[in-house]
């Protein structure tokens, strides 16, 4: 009786110990993930990556990009003189050349702790029409897209990212 | 007897693992996070176990403020140095920072109120243009924008301008507004990222002003 008891008493406890081990290594494992760190590229440009335009024509382009969740980019026409609008270019000297650009109207956003301000801003995805003139060949051109990004508390700081297109003049 | 003796040394055991498993835990994680700030040469936005909003994470927090010498809107060289023995608000800001914006007249507020126990507020104004040293045109328009916000907000604290050239002294500033509160001994006592209430501002200006 005695016996068994010890066993059983034995087992028990060495079973408690084991999980206790058992738990305590899941909590330190390597792999916990119990904190990240957030950083994002605020605007991606989606498509076309690649154009077929008749050379020397002027040619109506849909260029999509997507603003990161929970940021908004000023658009085009900011509420504000100082805030940086967004702003699509191609550099003098491209095999193609930007006739015009086209932007969408932003929505009307307030931040909470300034609710009488309204924000013209772009957020997901938005569309800027561009009227591309190229010249016969197949060229890569880096537009530019210009944007200064925040979320509801900060902002990034006004940033440039290249937009290649690989337009064919046909 | 012998019984109630093992029965006694199984539950110590027992207690005394689970403690060892805790302190164990604890230690690793306390580790880990000292890791974390080592390796980081940039201040870092953490999440926060439980939903809280990120935490910013500033290498700098306990360490010295670095040394800063940058000029006003009148063209005077300011240095942090000169407000040794002062506690101090460096506030990184810009223009186009509506946020900002949004935190400058509760600065002008608490700067106010507690001038009196020898708190001053630097703003850094930090528009992240990229202007050359040589770029007069530039650096008028950046001025004339500076000036022009300072006298609508009725800013009654030294305005900095170039606070692009210390940025990376002070952790990157990826993201703005950015305030780093030191104590009267050049300690960086907190530092926050990002638009936070009055009274989050408030504290942090507390606790500078008791180190």
């Amino acid at each position: 009786m005695k016996n068994a008891f010890s066993v059983r008493f034995a087992a028990s406890a060495a079973l408690i110990v084991a999980s206790t081990l058992a738990s305590h290594a899941q909590l330190v494992s390597p792999n916990a993930q119990n904190r990240s760190v957030i950083k994002t590229d605020a605007v991606r440009y989606l498509f076309p990556e690649q154009l077929t335009l008749p050379a020397g024509k002027p040619s109506q382009v849909a260029l999509h990009f997507r603003v990161a969740e929970g940021l908004h980019i000023n658009s085009h026409t900011p509420s504000d003189e100082y805030l940086i609008p967004t702003d699509f270019s191609i550099p003098d000297g491209s095999e193609a050349k930007l006739l015009a650009a086209t932007y969408p109207t932003g929505s009307i956003i307030t931040l909470p702790m300034d609710p009488k301000t309204r924000l013209s801003v772009y957020t997901g995805e938005f569309i800027i029409q561009a009227r591309i003139a190229a010249t016969p060949g197949n060229h890569l051109v880096q537009g530019k897209l210009h944007y200064q990004a925040c979320d509801q508390s900060q902002c990034l700081p006004p940033k440039t990212i290249n937009v290649a297109i690989d337009i064919i003049g046909k | 007897m012998r019984r109630n003796t093992l029965v006694l040394c199984a539950v110590i055991l027992i207690l005394a693992t689970f403690a060892w498993a805790g302190w164990a835990n604890w230690e690793y994680r306390r580790q880990e996070a000292e890791k974390l700030l080592a390796g980081a040469a940039r201040g870092e936005l953490v999440a926060v176990p439980g939903g809280d909003a990120p935490q910013y994470v500033s290498p700098l927090n306990g360490k010295p403020a670095p040394a800063f010498a940058l000029e006003d809107l009148n063209g005077k060289k300011v240095s942090l140095a000169g407000y040794r023995g002062k506690t101090v608000l460096v506030n990184f800001w810009a223009t186009w920072c509506g946020p900002c914006k949004i935190e400058t007249p509760w600065l002008v507020e608490l700067r106010d109120k507690y001038a009196g126990q020898g708190f001053e507020i630097l703003g850094v104004d930090t528009e992240a243009e990229d202007l050359k040293p040589d770029d007069k045109a530039g650096w008028d328009k950046d001025r004339a924008a500076v000036s022009k916000f300072v006298t609508q907000e009725k800013v009654d604290y030294p305005m900095l301008i170039n606070g692009d050239s210390i940025a990376e002294a002070y952790g990157g500033l990826d993201d703005l507004p950015a305030s780093f509160y030191i104590d009267r001994n050049g300690k960086v006592v907190a530092a926050t990222v990002g638009l936070g209430s009055e009274s989050d501002i408030e504290n942090n200006i507390k606790k500078a002003l008791a180190e």
